[in-house]
């Protein structure tokens, strides 16, 4: 392999550590959130509307770091 | 005897467009890119797609004329919300009826939500802005899901492109709401919401009482003062990247979206990609909440007052 494809090669592999570390937080963020949900509604089954709206937006806020990740993602193939 | 029906069609009905369905994923699943790398060859011509391209940048579709496609899809977007205010808002009945009804749906909906963190009267200053960035959004995420949208094309680029998907749009989102949150701070609390920033008052207290002789309550009170100092800084600079944060956030799930759309279409043209579609539509919705959301809730952390 020649030298020259490195700058490229060393991109695609920043991309993906990128995208899947920065994955890594977000998902067990999620998925403490859905478990704080599920453990709501088990205790207040009638609560069902707000713990659902607030669920919601809660993992929109784990998941804008997953995004920043895949912006860099993006950034790192697209634009560097 | 009544016919049996399951989800609204006859049972045989239902198993036939069943089998469609699943016939029409498999074909597409086989014969698409993703069969075509594993059996080796070339996917069959009529789903072939071909490699999607993505461009962080929008493109200027006209030679010579400074506007871009997505600067278009704003200015369609204000002309629709425009558009279906004035139509729905034209002959005003006192029992809301069709296009009145679903508007004013919308509008007590957006006034219920925010009223009930702000309180009547800040809820009064944030609604225009709150609902305006909901609704703007909302519209730009919703429009760019019509057929049609980065499909035709003018000069061989896309004539129109979801707005949120341009950087510069989420960041103007940002600034105003920003600014918006920032005037209403200093017009509910006075030159007194400096105070938030630029928190000097525990440190002269801290040093007056060092000179008056209280030795021991000045050094403690020191401390505190300075921790106040410094707080205020961080202040400033949480409200400085909030703006980033908006901004990326907004950007990254609609461009997130755009590239999953295209990616799906590319792997499995057929059926697949419309599941997709569906989730589009859902976090159009979702971010629109998020953006006006997040804007109600600095602007009621700045008017509410800390005592």
């Amino acid at each position: 392999m020649d030298a020259s494809v490195w700058p490229e090669v060393a991109k695609v592999i920043g991309a993906g550590l990128a995208m899947g570390l920065g994955a890594l937080g977000p998902g067990i963020g999620i998925g403490i959130l859905g478990m704080g949900a599920m453990n709501a509604l088990g205790r207040n089954p009638e609560a069902r509307g707000p713990i659902m709206t607030n669920m919601i937006l809660a993992i929109a806020f784990a998941e804008a770091v997953a995004i920043y990740a895949l912006v860099v993602a993006i950034l790192l193939i697209f634009v560097a | 005897m009544a016919k049996k029906t399951t989800c609204g069609c006859a049972l045989n009905v239902l198993i036939i467009v069943t089998v469609v369905f699943f016939a029409l994923i498999v074909v597409s699943f086989i014969g698409g890119n993703i069969g075509a790398t594993i059996l080796g060859g070339e996917p069959l011509g009529f789903l072939n797609v071909g490699v999607p391209e993505y461009h962080p940048a929008p493109e200027a579709p006209f030679h010579g004329l400074p506007i871009t496609n997505t600067m278009l899809t704003v200015w369609l977007s204000v002309l629709v919300l425009f558009g279906l205010f004035f139509a729905g808002t034209r002959k005003m009945k006192l029992v809301p009826k069709g296009l009145q009804n679903l508007l004013e749906m919308i509008v007590e909906a957006a006034a219920n939500f925010i009223e009930d963190p702000a309180g009547k009267k800040h809820g009064r200053w944030f609604f225009p802005v709150c609902t305006t960035i909901f609704l703007f959004v909302i519209t730009n995420a919703w429009l760019s899901l019509v057929p049609g949208f980065e499909t035709i094309t003018v000069n061989g680029e896309p004539l129109l492109r979801n707005a949120n998907t341009d950087l510069n749009v989420p960041a103007a989102l940002a600034v105003v709401s920003f600014c918006a949150c920032e005037y209403w701070g200093f017009k509910a609390k006075g030159a007194s919401y400096l105070k938030t920033f630029f928190n000097f008052g525990p440190l002269g207290r801290a040093i007056k009482q060092l000179f008056t002789g209280k030795i021991k309550a000045g050094l403690s009170g020191l401390l505190d003062g300075v921790m106040a100092i410094f707080a205020g800084i961080l202040e400033i600079l949480s409200h400085l990247i909030r703006m980033v944060s908006f901004t990326f956030r907004l950007f990254g799930n609609m461009t997130a979206g755009m590239i999953l759309v295209m990616i799906m279409l590319f792997l499995v043209p057929w059926v697949l990609p419309s599941v997709f579609y569906g989730l589009e539509a859902f976090f159009g919705f979702v971010q629109a909440m998020i953006f006006a959301g997040l804007t109600l809730g600095f602007a009621c952390a700045a008017v509410m007052s800390e005592e």
